[in-house]
């Protein structure tokens, strides 16, 4: 199996191709979900004409600020454990300095980075949350009644990519190498699985609060 | 599904979280007995086929995450020492990830128990969507669940009855047209008493506004038209009522999703206002 890992074709397969399907796929499969749910949501009498874009962007603005919601300020564990995970998992991607050295030695770009220490730290609050998350739908009443193997399935599906990444930073465990080529499977899984399962919840988001925030905002009311 | 003893106190056993005492309700306990899986599976698969094309129906379906952070909305949830059972999301899981998971193929009993859940259990007050961190409109889909148990004829006696009444009548509780023109004559009789001269005008053309109240109104509560009757009066409204039927407001089939119904009521009052040319509809509640 070592073998076979540290071979350079499966290197090479991860480092590109690999890469390459995982955004197309995400990407692509992205804006096909979003336009079938909006052709979706156009087929409906009840739904376009109560979209307003400023209460859609009220109401979306609103529930993406901390602590600003009355469910947020009821579960303030959960609310800051939630904020801080889905901020980790969108900004440490993008702004590692790993990242973007590998970026600039394909393409020749390159932008701000996070400092090493501060990714490192956060790379631990995201594996972190994801423990929290788990140990939530084992230990809450409420939570673990509505779960289900895929919720755990997906909660592993974001905690790979980050513990091994981290796994991989410390050279810890296992040879960097293998553990690179496995961060980079895992991360690719990840965007492929977005569109095509419940983490695409992400997509849907914008959607679903900004039907509600109409809904409401319409009746001259508020959903926060 | 095991076999349920009534000994043990609770009606079912598809979850061991779920315990609730038998209740006995006509609507569920009779109907229940006509029903075969083959016609459950018919009636979930033709509301579920509908509810594809819904982009209202499929967006929750395929975001919730399953955190129960809308648990904390329901005042089912917090009133029952936070039992996980009551949370809005555990009733979807119980009824409608159920129904869609077994494709509509389940027992007359496990049916009944969703018609309890859905009718008994939840109010679709829709808070918990305000509690949803992604606005999911969660009361939509127990009331297409509501829907299906309507086909099935599982619904509470007493709502379904008023139901009845509003599709043969257009209002709630069974009154002629007689009876309503008598009630509302009687009332302007008794606000006499109070006001001199008062008038509860019926069926005035180009009135500003047209006062819709409650079946309940006029059959059991008819000191509440004559509250009305002095309100308009006093504040000098140019107002009247309809003489015809389509003036009761009170619209049963909208909480059991008979949607025929739910849209004939409406469609009453709309005429009527029509009809006398009214300028605003003022409804009880």
């Amino acid at each position: 199996m070592y073998d076979f890992i540290k071979d350079p074709s499966i290197y090479n397969f991860v480092r590109g191709p690999l890469v390459w399907i995982a955004f197309l796929v995400f990407i692509g499969g992205s804006i096909y979900k979003i336009r079938e749910m909006v052709l979706l949501a156009k087929k409906e009498k009840v739904v376009y004409p109560y979209m307003d874009l400023k209460l859609s962007l009220r109401s979306l603005l609103h529930w993406l600020i901390p602590f600003n919601s009355r469910n947020w300020r009821l579960r303030p564990v959960v609310t800051t454990v939630t904020f801080l995970f889905h901020i980790g998992l969108v900004i440490l991607p993008v702004f590692l300095l790993a990242h973007n050295v590998l970026i600039y030695e394909s393409w020749g770009i390159s932008w701000w980075t996070l400092s090493e220490g501060l990714s490192d730290i956060m790379a631990m609050i995201v594996i972190g949350c994801c423990i929290f998350f788990a140990l939530r739908r084992i230990f809450a009443p409420e939570v673990r009644f509505v779960t289900f193997a895929d919720d755990y399935l997906i909660l592993a599906i974001a905690f790979l990519p980050f513990i091994t990444g981290f796994l991989a930073y410390h050279q810890w465990l296992l040879p960097h190498k293998i553990m690179v080529i496995l961060h980079m499977i895992f991360g690719s899984l990840m965007l492929i699985t977005i569109p095509f399962t419940r983490l695409g919840h992400m997509l849907y988001f914008f959607l679903t609060r900004a039907y509600m925030g109409s809904d409401q905002g319409y009746r001259h009311s508020k959903d926060w | 599904m095991a076999e349920v003893s009534v000994k043990e106190g609770v009606e079912t056993r598809d979850w061991i979280e779920l315990k609730r005492k038998p209740v006995a309700d006509i609507g569920f306990d009779e109907t229940v007995k006509n029903l075969t899986t083959e016609k459950i599976e018919k009636v979930v698969n033709a509301v579920l086929n509908i509810g594809k094309n819904a982009a209202r129906f499929m967006a929750p379906l395929e975001t919730c995450i399953h955190c129960a952070l809308c648990s904390t909305a329901c005042h089912w949830y917090l009133s029952h020492d936070k039992d996980p059972t009551y949370a809005p999301v555990a009733k979807v899981k119980m009824t409608l990830w159920e129904l869609i998971k077994r494709k509509g193929k389940v027992s007359p009993e496990f049916m009944k128990q969703v018609a309890r859940i859905v009718f008994c259990e939840c109010n679709l007050c829709r808070r918990c969507s305000m509690y949803c961190p992604f606005g999911l409109d969660i009361a939509y889909q127990l009331g297409m669940v509501r829907r299906i148990c309507f086909i099935l004829g599982l619904v509470p006696q007493n709502i379904l009855d008023q139901t009845h009444s509003l599709s043969a009548t257009l209002n709630q509780l069974w009154l002629t047209q007689g009876d309503w023109i008598d009630t509302m004559q009687w009332q302007e009789e008794e606000v006499r008493a109070e006001i001199k001269n008062v008038r509860i005008p019926i069926d005035k053309e180009g009135a500003d506004v047209m006062w819709c109240p409650l079946g309940t109104e006029p059959k059991v509560a008819t000191y509440h038209i004559a509250r009305t009757a002095k309100i308009m009066n006093v504040a000098g409204i140019d107002w009247t009522v309809s003489a015809q039927d389509g003036w009761d407001s009170a619209n049963m089939g909208m909480f059991i999703r008979d949607m025929e119904t739910m849209q004939r009521v409406v469609r009453g009052i709309y005429d009527n206002a029509m009809r006398l040319k009214i300028k605003r509809v003022v409804l009880t509640e």
